[in-house]
């Protein structure tokens, strides 16, 4: 397996996540979207990491792995609040923050 | 003790009565504790200022008693102090006799008026015997800028003192509105002079350029001060004062300041011929001006006052001819004259409660003292021989025989003619005759210490004359008076114009003949006020409304606009905010693009 294809896989994923990102109107799914393209760069990390030949990719990895793992909790807290607040997950509800 | 310590005395005394009377209230407004300071002072005052001239006859020599005011690092740009020389000597003796009666004299006259103010009125008195000695020992130009500053403080103080009176009010401000923007010339002249010389002394040598200059604007502060034309509309209407305050400041002392200040600078003067010929022009034509507006006046005390005026173009004219010793002389002579006919002014409308010579009539016969002090008053004003009057205007009219093709020499004559007339006038109706109502009728003579003073001062305007030789002495200069043509006919048109109104006037009484009844209504279509009510409220009122639209709407238009222009992009920024967050995701999708294009391409 050459880098490029693992590379190409890497921007395929971060397009969806970007696409689901652009196009998904519910906060979980956004949230999903989100860790789609989070994955498509630890996919890159390791990748490159294997093929420059060293563990600095993999560690890289780990500790985003774990900032993911937060940063979801904190995104299902909001999910959690909006629905409790608007009764729906859907982003169109919450309009608080209109100028 | 020293000359000079024992001037600085007649300092000293006003100001410690003056400080004290400003800082325990209750020595005010129990109203007999402050008079009996203020009078107390002003009588000490004049008894240093007594030794202060005797010693002054004895040895002319000028004494300096000062210290270093104004420093740099290395030298002493003014001195505060003390001036002790015959010029000052004399001053110094006018100034605190005149003021000593006039505070005597007001115990009566203010004997009538609430505590606190009668307080007030003297512990003013105070101050401004203070300031009008500051003025007359300074030793340099800017300590006697303080001084003349300061008596203009006490002048809108005193015409002010019935404040309750909305035209009372008004003359103050207007007094010290126009005296103001003469003192502008004193300040000017003052920067000038410091400019060409370094020095604030009056005996600088200075290059005929700067000394035209230097002295035409102090001369500006002399017209404003000693109410010469243009500038002398502020005087009548100060007559709103008290009497005895007219008598003091606007008579006999403060608007002497200006013609005092001209002999303290005659070094100066000397150097600016230019500046001579326009005092000597300008003094003639007030004087015949304002003897002109003194006929038509009814209020005894407008008479006075634009006799004033007359009296003190007289002296700006005999210092304009470059003689110190006649303008000198003559505000000696005028301060004790003028004094006394406005006291005796005041006492006759203490007696009747009017100003209107129409309302009084006979007072001569129930207030014998009073009438005679008028009539010497009268007398020696119109200058008939004997009296002090006579000896000064004649000084006055020898200095200024031909100059200038001999026509201030004229116009001099005539308004001495004048003068004599409108003093007749006043004598004939308000004094002899029958009393002209209820009001005359019951006229009494006032007490003691309004009559003490009318006799002290009678006697010095009778007087006076007698000591020319050794005032001239004082001056360094010799006198011996002949009765050659010029006092001849002088004498002979002071007859005359007493004659003139008592023919006139004896049958009529106070109403105008006809040739005067144009003179009062050319006097007011003349009138000067109404220049100045014009530039007021036509050309100030104009520019002020023009400067405060442009403030209004340009100025400020500005700055709103500045301000509306930002709320109106916030309004329109807040758009981007829509509130609806897919939108800000790709905003900061598109931010990530951007940025990732400028990585790529850069």
């Amino acid at each position: 397996m050459s880098l490029s294809s693992c590379l190409l896989l890497s921007a395929a994923l971060f397009s969806v996540g970007v696409y689901g990102l652009l196009a998904r109107r519910h906060l979980v799914a956004i949230l999903l979207s989100i860790e789609l393209m989070a994955n498509a760069a630890n996919v890159a990390f390791v990748a490159f990491g294997r093929f420059h030949g060293g563990t600095l990719g993999q560690t890289f990895t780990v500790f985003a792995i774990a900032l993911t793992v937060a940063e979801v909790a904190v995104g299902l807290a909001l999910a959690m609040l909006l629905f409790r607040r608007h009764g729906d997950t859907a982003l169109a509800v919450a309009t608080e923050t209109k100028g | 003790m020293s000359t000079a310590t024992l001037a600085l005395l007649t300092l000293a005394l006003p100001a410690s009565a003056a400080l004290v009377l400003a800082v325990v209230p209750i020595l005010r407004t129990k109203g007999w504790p402050a008079a009996t300071l203020a009078v107390l002072s002003a009588f000490l005052s004049f008894g240093c200022a007594l030794g202060v001239l005797s010693r002054c006859l004895a040895d002319p020599t000028p004494e300096v008693l000062a210290v270093p005011w104004l420093r740099t690092s290395n030298a002493v740009l003014a001195e505060v102090g003390v001036r002790v020389d015959g010029v000052v000597a004399s001053m110094l003796v006018v100034v605190t006799l005149v003021a000593l009666c006039v505070q005597v004299f007001s115990i009566g006259y203010m004997h009538d008026e609430p505590r606190p103010a009668f307080g007030r009125y003297f512990a003013y008195h105070a101050l401004f015997l203070l300031s009008m000695n500051v003025l007359v020992v300074a030793p340099n130009l800017l300590q006697l800028f303080v001084g003349w500053e300061l008596v203009g403080v006490t002048s809108y103080l005193l015409i002010g003192f019935y404040y309750r009176k909305p035209s009372a009010a008004r003359a103050a401000l207007k007094a010290f509105w126009v005296t103001k923007f003469a003192d502008m010339g004193f300040l000017a002249g003052l920067l000038t002079l410091f400019a060409a010389s370094g020095k604030f002394a009056w005996d600088a040598r200075l290059a005929p350029g700067a000394a035209t200059a230097v002295t035409m604007l102090l001369f500006l502060a002399v017209v404003g001060k000693s109410a010469q034309f243009p500038l002398h509309v502020w005087l009548p209407d100060a007559m709103e004062g008290p009497t005895p305050v007219s008598a003091l400041l606007h008579a006999a002392t403060m608007v002497a300041a200006g013609v005092f200040l001209v002999v303290r600078a005659d070094p100066l003067f000397a150097q600016a011929e230019a500046t001579r010929t326009v005092m000597l022009a300008l003094g003639a034509a007030t004087a015949l001006f304002a003897a002109c507006l003194a006929l038509v006046q009814t209020d005894i005390k407008k008479v006075l006052a634009y006799s004033t005026c007359s009296q003190l173009g007289y002296m700006i004219a005999a210092l304009g001819a470059g003689s110190m010793l006649a303008g000198f002389f003559h505000l000696t002579t005028h301060a004790f004259f003028k004094a006394l006919l406005f006291l005796a002014a005041g006492s006759a409308i203490h007696a009747v409660h009017s100003n209107e010579i129409g309302e009084m009539g006979g007072l001569a016969r129930r207030m014998p003292v009073t009438g005679a002090a008028f009539v010497i008053g009268a007398l020696a004003l119109a200058g008939v021989p004997g009296f002090s009057g006579f000896f000064s205007k004649d000084l006055v009219l020898e200095a200024v025989e031909g100059k200038l093709a001999g026509v201030p020499w004229a116009a001099l004559l005539v308004t001495a003619f004048l003068t004599a007339f409108y003093m007749g006038r006043v004598v004939v109706v308000a004094f002899l005759g029958a009393p002209s109502g209820a009001k005359a009728e019951h006229a009494r003579e006032p007490g003691w210490s309004m009559r003490g003073p009318l006799v002290v001062l009678a006697a010095l305007a009778a007087g006076t004359g007698l000591f020319t030789a050794s005032f001239a002495h004082l001056y360094g200069r010799e006198y011996h008076f002949e009765m050659g043509v010029g006092p001849s006919i002088a004498a002979a048109l002071a007859l005359a114009g007493f004659g003139a109104a008592f023919a006139v006037f004896g049958r009529r009484g106070a109403s105008l003949p006809r040739v005067l009844g144009l003179v009062d209504r050319l006097a007011r279509a003349s009138a000067v006020d109404r220049f100045y009510e014009f530039g007021y409220r036509r050309v100030a009122v104009t520019v002020a409304g023009g400067l405060g639209w442009l403030d209004r709407y340009v100025v400020d238009g500005l700055i709103n606009l500045l301000g509306y222009e930002a709320l109106e992009a916030g309004e329109r920024s807040r758009a981007v905010q829509t509130g609806f967050a897919p939108d800000y995701l790709l905003a900061a999708m598109l931010g990530v693009v951007g940025l990732a294009a400028w990585g790529v391409l850069r």
